[in-house]
């Protein structure tokens, strides 16, 4: 038996125990995808804060109703359909009320907070520092999309998703979704590409330390 | 032959789904023929590959994780008591209702139909009562009077019924035409019977009678020597 099968023998054994309401199995289980869940939340959100209470809000839907898990799917594949259910339901909610503070004024708390650490010409935090640049690059450039637009590509790109998978699960057609994911990468490749003003910035930035 | 556009959309997917193009030789061929696909293959995979990153730097520090999962933690208690209260009041309610719908259960062996007329279900007495007298009431109220409504005849009703009667108009000028004015009169006619039923009966006799009567009726017409022929256009009533 491999490691990815051990793994998800225990992913089933802990959705029976979580069936039983064991709240300990289904805390496992969270910790083992809690990253994952975040980040798509937080590529979608945008803001650290909103990201939190939107994966937490995932996990509730999941334990409410994780009875109705039948074993037929992986549980993340399952997971990840609760996971855009909500995104979709926030997105037409007034869910995201902090839209205008987005990840920018939290990464400018950190970087002054790792200054003195940065100015002793640590490559690691250099490094840490250009990555957090190249993440504000991203968010900004996600900004400019729709969420549903935001949402297919995060699918497509991170979660790997077909297009077939992506427009039966945010109930659209397979068009709008490849449209979505399209214009995502334009605005990517615009904000990132090597000739972008923004591309350059970082790379000057990175190269003067 | 090359096409940018399609090259374009085959390596983007590539790159989407994560695959090395090099494993691609009909790709390989094709970026090795265009420089401009060649050059924007470059630019995506860089633009891609620096998302990918992303996961590491989004991603919170290890300690962000512990408030995290204790605040889950405490969500999920929150949500478990929630529901068991939930379900301590259904099963409360089920207790107290079961009783009565206890019989119609389904059982092994006996149709819902069978069970349905075999049924018996304890009833207060004094509900029992009051709702057979509610029903011998209604019952002494709406048959009295259903049976009164039925006898009452119908009252008379009178119709309107137009018969045209053309009428000859000799003028001077032009000599050679007649005018026809068609004079309607109202004529009552009264009926002693259902009026749906006899209508048609009572106006077949008056256009019989009517039409003996003809000649008679206009006995004694004599067209004026001024006619006054008042025109109604376009549905003003008042023109003239």
């Amino acid at each position: 038996m491999t490691e990815r099968d051990t793994d998800a023998a225990s992913d089933i054994d802990l959705v029976r125990r979580a069936q039983a309401e064991d709240i300990d199995a289904f805390c496992l289980l969270a910790e083992r995808y809690a990253r994952r869940i975040y980040l798509l939340a937080a590529h979608y959100c945008r803001n650290p804060q909103d990201a939190e209470d939107l994966s937490q809000e995932v996990w509730l839907k999941a334990y409410q109703a994780v009875q109705t898990f039948r074993f037929d799917s992986s549980f993340y594949t399952w997971l990840r359909r609760i996971t855009i259910n909500a995104f979709l339901n926030h997105r037409r909610s007034s869910f995201f009320r902090r839209n205008g503070q987005t990840m920018s004024v939290q990464l400018l708390q950190i970087d002054s907070e790792e200054q003195q650490v940065f100015f002793e010409s640590s490559s690691r935090a250099q490094e840490n520092i250009y990555n957090k640049l190249l993440f504000e690059s991203v968010v900004n450039a996600l900004a400019e999309l729709t969420p549903a637009q935001r949402l297919a590509f995060l699918l497509r790109h991170y979660e790997g998703m077909t297009y077939e998978e992506i427009a039966t699960a945010m109930n659209c057609s397979i068009g709008t979704v490849k449209k979505g994911v399209w214009r995502a990468i334009g605005k990517l490749r615009a904000r990132l590409s090597p000739e972008s003003d923004a591309q350059e910035t970082l790379t000057n930035f990175a190269s003067e330390y | 032959m090359h096409n940018c556009k399609e090259t374009r959309e085959i390596f983007t997917e590539l790159l989407l789904d994560g695959m090395d193009f090099r494993s691609d030789q009909a790709l390989s061929a094709e970026l090795s023929r265009c420089s401009d696909c060649r050059s924007e293959f470059e630019v995506l995979s860089a633009t891609l590959r620096l998302t990918n990153r992303l996961g590491e730097t989004a991603a919170p520090a290890e300690d962000y994780w512990t408030g995290y999962h204790s605040k889950l933690r405490q969500s999920l208690v929150k949500a478990q008591a929630e529901s068991s209260t939930s379900r301590a009041k259904a099963q409360r309610h089920k207790d107290e209702l079961g009783p009565l719908f206890e019989p119609l259960r389904p059982r092994a062996g006996t149709s819902l139909f069978a069970r349905f007329f075999k049924t018996t279900v304890p009833v207060p007495l004094p509900l029992a009562v009051a709702v057979i007298a509610a029903a011998a009431l209604f019952l002494s109220l709406v048959i009295p009077f259903a049976i009164r409504a039925a006898r009452v005849q119908q009252p008379n009703t009178t119709t309107v019924v137009r018969v045209p009667v053309e009428v000859p108009v000799i003028q001077e000028k032009p000599a050679e035409k007649i005018i026809t004015r068609i004079v309607y009169r109202d004529r009552l006619v009264v009926k002693a019977t259902t009026p749906a039923k006899d209508a048609t009966r009572a106006e077949s006799n008056f256009a019989k009678s009517q039409s003996e009567a003809m000649p008679s009726s206009l006995a004694g017409f004599k067209p004026s020597d001024e006619v006054k022929l008042t025109v109604i256009k376009g549905g003003v009533p008042n023109e003239k």
